[in-house]
């Protein structure tokens, strides 16, 4: 069984706030979850490799060449706070360097 | 889409007219079906003046040119919001276009808009988008699959020709299904991913959604070819159309899992299907029972991947860079608050879900797990294109279902028990529409070919759509 603190660790490891309802309900689900894929972790994988690609194998080299890149402004267009060309955000350091 | 080219070719229709066609029609009917998101007129307007005056100069860029298209919010485009139908991107206009859009407009086809989805793309039924669900055309009341729902709807409307979908586990493929549109799911690799907003860059491939397969088969010429910007495009990913497809499928052999055809599937669903498979062999095709022992673990495999890799992928939007800000005192507590007010449910349980099979006391058991499970699930489908050609099941357990019906998560996840396995084995998969329900309800056949063959993919599934069209047209079986 995930136990509730459990829950509340992985919404502070995922920068996620949970209401009260929403702790017990994804306790609810990610018991469910746990459950459900049981079976999954008794298959015996002993020699099995594991996959991450699936496509056919390719060299991935090429040669590096120097490319066009978009103009910092465009870049920084989305920017919820742009200053000098920098994303602004709230102080991390604590005290003035 | 050949007639179309041909009247737009030999100046029988312009491609102001033909667009201002299919705007009149979203005008028409999508404030019942919510299929856009955004409409470009004005985009799509200047767009279609251009390509007549290419014509014009007798210039087009391609014999598509002028035929308009219809995009999934996933997909950015400059000039229109990319939302993926997320509060947390609401505003958001990309500063750089995807690859595929940029191969869009090389064959110079205006983009009508932005289209519907699941939040993110996770879903199976459109009704997690942040901004309205949307409505299957077939039934109101139900709902147009998903994620790519809003693509599914707009195409089987007559809203766009045809349009861009994104399928992950079975986003192109179960929309197309429910709202009876061809939709396919190509080779890993075969697409780039350059520009698609990731939801599971092991899974995602973005892919065609259209009337025929005659059709799907041209968009995706357009759409398939190398792109060094996206790591795991194949060198020789460009496609070329064929140009008659044989009026048999002698030579050409069909397996048939019986593991689809077990518990959970719709006796509907499943007689439809059969009936397509025995007009396959009909045509001449050999028909083979074939095992996938494996794919009843594929949901679960999924899930456990698809999350693991979201919750990894989703972890950009902080509020720093792009999107939402909620301001606050310091940096974490900007991170949580954002995220707590840009992200809806669904996208916060499979990060919750993904978040916990990656940490490290359950990575193991979890995450690696299923990593190896995902090779014995491809190895089936190996195993299987040892001896066949084309694999065939059907796209789906049940036809469309009603919006609101599936409240569990875990019941909405087995909405694509029968096409996950393609995305984790990176097969290319096709659905097309093979019949109707008593309810009037489309039924989707899934043909499922071994990598990069995605040519008899199309063989079969043009020889097959010709046949049902002689049926459904009073002929003998």
């Amino acid at each position: 069984m995930i136990s509730r603190s459990e829950v509340i660790r992985m919404a502070e490891l995922a920068r996620l706030e949970l209401s009260e309802e929403e702790i017990a309900l994804y306790q609810q689900d990610l018991n469910r979850f746990v459950q459900s894929g049981a079976e999954l972790r008794k298959i015996d994988t002993d020699n099995v490799s594991r996959t991450a690609y699936v496509g056919r194998a390719f060299s991935l080299l090429r040669s590096d060449e120097v490319a066009e890149s978009l103009p910092q402004d465009v870049v920084l267009q989305n920017g919820p706070k742009v200053v000098d060309g920098c994303f602004r955000v709230p102080r991390v350091m604590e005290d003035e360097i | 889409m050949k007639e179309l080219a041909h009247k737009l070719r030999t100046s029988q229709v312009s491609s102001v007219e033909l667009v201002q066609h299919y705007l009149d029609r979203i005008r028409a009917v999508d404030s019942d079906i919510r299929a856009f998101l955004y409409v470009d007129e004005d985009g799509a307007i200047a767009e279609a003046k251009a390509s007549d005056e290419r014509r014009r100069r007798g210039e087009p860029l391609s014999p598509w040119d002028g035929i308009p298209i219809a995009i999934k919010d996933n997909i950015c485009t400059v000039g229109t919001p990319t939302t993926c139908a997320s509060r947390m991107l609401e505003n958001y206009y990309s500063p750089f276009e995807a690859e595929v859009i940029t191969r869009i407009k090389q064959a110079g086809m205006p983009i009508l808009g932005k289209t519907n989805m699941d939040e993110f793309a996770m879903g199976s039924s459109t009704e997690f988008s942040a901004f309205y669900i949307t409505r299957n055309p077939h039934d109101l009341t139900r709902v147009p699959g998903g994620s790519s729902g809003g693509s599914a709807a707009a195409v089987a409307a007559g809203e766009a020709p045809w349009a861009l979908g994104t399928d992950t586990g079975g986003s192109i493929r179960q929309p197309g299904a429910f709202c009876g549109v061809v939709g396919l799911k190509p080779t890993y690799g075969r697409v780039s991913r350059w520009g698609l907003v990731a939801l599971a860059s092991s899974l995602d491939q973005i892919g065609p959604m259209a009337r025929t397969v005659a059709d799907a088969e041209i968009l995706f010429s357009i759409i398939a070819g190398h792109d060094n910007r996206d790591s795991t495009s194949w060198p020789n990913a460009a496609y070329r159309v064929m140009d008659a497809v044989p009026d048999n499928l002698k030579g050409i052999s069909v397996g048939v899992p019986e593991e689809f055809f077990a518990e959970g599937l719709d006796p509907e669903v499943a007689c439809s299907v059969r009936q397509a498979i025995k007009m396959l062999e009909n045509l001449g095709a050999e028909v083979k029972p074939i095992s996938l022992p494996h794919n009843i673990y594929s949901i679960d495999t999924y899930l456990t991947l698809v999350t693991a890799e979201a919750s990894s992928n989703l972890a950009r939007y902080d509020g720093v860079r792009y999107g939402l800000r909620v301001e606050a005192p310091d940096c974490t507590t900007m991170f949580k608050k954002t995220r707590t007010k840009g992200f809806g449910p669904e996208v916060k349980r499979r990060i919750m879900l993904g978040t916990y099979v990656l940490t490290a006391s359950h990575h193991e058991a979890f995450y690696e797990q299923a990593r190896r499970v995902r090779t014995l699930i491809a190895q089936d489908l190996e195993q299987a294109f040892s001896s066949v050609d084309v694999v065939v099941t059907p796209t789906t357990p049940t036809t469309a279902f009603r919006i609101g019906e599936k409240q569990d998560p875990l019941q909405m996840y087995l909405s694509d028990s029968y096409t996950a396995i393609a995305n984790l084995a990176g097969n290319p998969a096709l659905t097309m529409p093979c019949g109707i329900d008593r309810k009037g309800l489309p039924i989707g056949l899934q043909l499922i070919a071994d990598h990069f063959r995605e040519d008899l993919i199309f063989t079969v599934g043009r020889v097959l759509e010709q046949s049902l069209r002689e049926v459904e047209a009073g002929g003998e079986l």
